[in-house]
């Protein structure tokens, strides 16, 4: 039996794009019922039309066939329900009446103009835990900034100390930040939820993703409020460990992290190296040495690995016990055979258009001894309003069907023509390239997880 | 008895030695869990040798990363690695809800308090076991820390500015891996306690697949498209989104929003600008990135970051300014939240550090202090029955 830890725990999920809908799908690995609504003028537009299968949007419900929105909503109900109608906003609170936890990334003011904000909620359901993620905060001076990720992440000083120091600070280029609000959000929403079991109370929940990832470098943060010192950009340096470099392997753009942290590691990659002659060189045998020599020390030490293969090496020096690892690209992470054999991976059917793909864990956590809870694919537009409005709320069909006349829901969405992306573009982008395109993945995946992998 | 606060009643056994396990205590403790930390007696547990220590001075009481991660905490001195401080590990684990560890698979097991051991001490505990491949599989035993961990997770690939992507990939600052996991430890170990099914449970939590987690959307590039990418592509996000440019007094990032690019034309006092295709096409952009940086870099570096902010997000533009760590205590909006907080401590004196990462109404995390080394070792004794004598007998053996 797959195991739910959360079974019978039920979210409202008014959350779009990236950050939110990261929270939910946490949630929602750990087995609750999430009820994601989304505004049949308004869907959840990014995500669904980003990485249509094997890059062909299809002709029929393009909305339902983004990849984004496929990983980022596995294991969700969805419904549509426009919540700017009467009619819409009674449904709603009829709808948090029976659940546990609302949560939203809305700007800050809309669910108050909506008059759906927590006090208004609380009136319906005394004990609803509400949660709103926003980049800074529900209160205070700049509340009302346009925020992303970008800002988000610009904002809490993690961009100011990433980086190469001839570079500009760096950002996550795989939102970090919208994954510190969401997931943070979701924790905040358990902690919450463990107050009401205890008192039965609910509450109101106030995330802002820059402070939720100020938090996470604490350690940094500390340095300058104890001391007055305001750490800079040093690229992958460490103040305190050298060896600590992201050294280029053989092959196109292939790279391995080595981090050594005492003199046994040290003397056991000198030997590797075949440079025994090292550990007695002044410049490199104490680790104080070798952070203050790091630059002369990385040349040797790239010299050396740029002779290998990365996963070989890795291996190679592991069995030395030299802490390291290759530096995986996105092919690499699929075809991983750690990764694999821990089921990180869970190969989800999407159904007509996409196949079975499979989806990285959310909750990447297991139980020990039981059986893991898989998710079941992400909803199309308004699958589940029978469910939610008959089921769970005791409409009949002809109510249903009047709600769809008076565009209160609705089947499908305002949604744009699907359009691949610009593959050839990625390829070429500031003369570079911004990434790789493997023509032949379907195959690659097929031999990890099986031949029927995206059978349309 | 004191207030209610969200987690009171809660008592939990921290014996992690890295980041990850003693931020998922530290979460707990915060939220008004009693958390013991358990530390190897003499030296203390590892964090206290981490920098950065308070006026420099290399005290096990001062370090800035061991304070930050045990606020609220407690301190008992105990090797368990020894067979009479694991009688009294397992005595305490009777009396628990909680264990977090993470000590390399089968240490635990080695010392008598494997889950299984443990369990039948207390049927209902939940172990949170954190390491850096999990308890299984073929890394099992590799060697790892927070700057390796981040390079397999698949996250480091990406780490590179959008204009260079061929360049050496950097780390993300500060021991993101770490927390990373140690949050996935909070919200399992949460989940686990407000289960409907009440029984005990042994989570295995690996630091690499939570470095992969945080990909989320991004893996779908390779399963849907094929695609390994190794900066933000343009194609996908829009160029300059993802892009920090220098202006007057540090950096700025452009990431245009609702206000559109054509806005920047207001922006940089030059209206006529409009119409410019560079602001029009995202496409003539991405062609040229430098005819457009041409276009803005005279006007950014003469304002500063705060006053290009300002008037962007007037314009609709969700521009920001890059703060450093220096500059967040004196944010007007950190400041109007109270997000730093301040506790007294008695070899640092007075100390402030980040505070709370959400703002519950009705159970509010709160500041606190970290303990000094061993500083609760009478009292959680005393709570599970050992005498004074008791106490001694083990300190002579220096079990505590």
């Amino acid at each position: 039996m797959a195991y739910k830890i959360l079974e019978g725990i039920r979210v409202v999920d008014l959350t779009t794009v990236y950050a939110g809908p990261m929270g939910t799908r946490i949630l929602a690995d750990l087995g609750a019922e999430i009820i994601k609504i989304e505004s049949p003028k308004r869907p959840d537009l990014f995500t669904r039309m980003t990485a249509y299968p094997d890059n062909e949007p299809p002709e029929k419900e393009n909305w339902n066939a983004g990849g984004y929105f496929h990983l980022l909503n596995a294991g969700k109900k969805g419904i549509s329900l426009d919540l700017s109608t009467d009619k819409g906003k009674e449904i709603f609170k009829k709808l948090v009446k029976m659940s546990d936890i609302v949560m939203e990334n809305f700007s800050p003011r809309v669910m108050d103009n909506l008059g759906l904000g927590y006090e208004e909620l609380k009136k319906v359901k005394p004990d609803i835990v509400m949660v709103s993620m926003s980049g800074l905060g529900h209160y205070g001076p700049l509340r009302d900034y346009y925020m992303y990720m970008t800002g988000m992440e610009g904002m809490s000083g993690l961009t100011y100390i990433t980086g190469h120091p001839d570079q500009p600070p760096l950002l996550s280029n795989y939102a970090y930040g919208d994954w510190m609000l969401g997931v943070t959000g979701a924790a905040a929403a358990l902690t919450a939820l463990y107050y009401r079991k205890k008192t039965g109370k609910g509450q109101y929940i106030d995330v802002a993703g820059r402070e939720a990832i100020v938090i996470h470098i604490g350690d940094v943060i500390m340095d300058y409020t104890l001391n007055g010192r305001v750490k800079e950009r040093s690229g992958n340096a460490n103040p305190a460990m050298a060896p600590h470099e992201c050294y280029r392997c053989k092959g196109e753009d292939s790279w391995i992290n080595i981090a050594v942290e005492n003199e046994q590691q040290w003397q056991a990659l000198c030997k590797l190296m075949g440079k025994e002659e090292l550990k007695d060189d002044p410049k490199f045998s104490t680790m104080e040495a070798r952070v203050k020599n790091r630059d002369e020390l990385n040349k040797i030490i790239e010299e050396w690995t740029s002779q290998h293969d990365h996963l070989e090496l890795m291996e190679k020096l592991q069995k030395e016990g030299i802490p390291s690892g290759a530096v995986l690209s996105m092919k690499e992470v699929h075809l991983n055979p750690h990764l694999i054999q821990r089921g990180f991976f869970e190969v989800i059917d999407h159904g007509k258009d996409v196949g079975k793909r499979p989806i990285g864990k959310q909750m990447p956590a297991k139980f020990v001894g039981l059986e893991s809870y898989i998710p079941s694919r992400a909803p199309r537009f308004a699958e589940h309003n029978e469910y939610v409005f008959c089921e769970l709320l005791g409409m009949s069909k002809e109510e249903l069907k009047k709600l769809e006349d008076e565009k209160v829901i609705g089947t499908v969405p305002r949604f744009p023509p699907g359009r691949p992306t610009r593959l050839d573009l990625i390829e070429k982008q500031a003369g570079k390239g911004a990434g790789y395109v493997d023509p032949n993945y379907l195959e690659e995946l097929r031999k990890v997880f099986g031949e029927d992998i995206a059978k349309k | 008895m004191g207030e209610e606060r969200a987690l009171t009643g809660l008592r939990v056994l921290d014996l992690a030695n890295n980041i990850a396990g003693s931020y998922c205590g530290k979460l707990l403790a915060d939220f008004g869990a009693e958390v013991i930390k358990v530390e190897p007696p003499k030296e203390g547990n590892p964090l206290r040798k981490k920098a950065p220590f308070w006026k420099d001075e290399q005290d096990k009481e001062k370090s800035g990363t061991f304070f930050y991660l045990n606020t609220n905490k407690k301190s008992l001195t105990l090797d368990i690695t020894k067979q009479e401080g694991a009688e009294v590990f397992k005595k305490l684990v009777k009396d628990s809800d909680v264990v977090i560890e993470d000590f390399e698979p089968g240490k635990m097991k080695e010392w008598g308090l494997g889950y299984d051991e443990l369990k039948k001490e207390n049927p209902k505990l939940i172990m949170t076991s954190i390491t850096w491949f999990g308890q299984d599989g073929p890394y099992k035993d590799f060697k790892a820390n927070n700057f390796t961990a981040y390079g397999i997770g698949g996250a480091m690939y990406v780490m590179r500015p959008t204009r260079w992507p061929d360049t050496r990939p950097a780390v993300l600052g500060g021991y993101q891996a770490e927390y990373t996991a140690g949050l996935i430890a909070y919200i399992v170990t949460m989940a686990a306690l407000i289960s409907p099914k009440e029984e005990g449970k042994w989570i295995d939590l690996s630091v690499m697949e939570a470095v992969t987690s945080t990909l989320t959307g991004i893996m779908a590039d390779y399963s849907y498209l094929g695609l390994s990418r190794r900066t933000l592509p343009w194609a996908i996000h829009g160029f300059p989104t993802q892009e920090n440019y220098p202006c007057k007094d540090g950096y700025v990032n452009l990431t245009p929003g609702i206000g559109g690019t054509q806005a920047i034309a207001d922006l940089i006092e030059k209206p006529e600008e409009r119409e410019n295709p560079l602001l029009v096409k995202a496409g003539a952009r991405v062609k040229e990135p430098e005819k457009f940086e041409a276009l803005i870099l005279p006007w950014l570096k003469e304002h500063t970051k705060w006053e290009i902010t300002e008037k962007a997000q007037k314009l609709r533009l969700a521009f920001a300014p890059i703060l450093s760590p220096g500059e967040l205590p004196d944010d007007p909006q950190i400041k109007a939240r109270e997000f730093f907080v301040k506790t007294e401590h008695p070899e640092m004196k007075e100390v402030t550090y980040p505070g709370a990462p959400a703002k519950l109404s009705e159970s509010p995390w709160k500041e606190g202090r970290a303990p000094l080394l061993g500083e609760h070792t009478q009292e959680v004794l005393g709570s599970i029955g050992l005498s004074e004598n008791d106490i001694k007998g083990l300190q002579e053996k220096g079990i505590v």
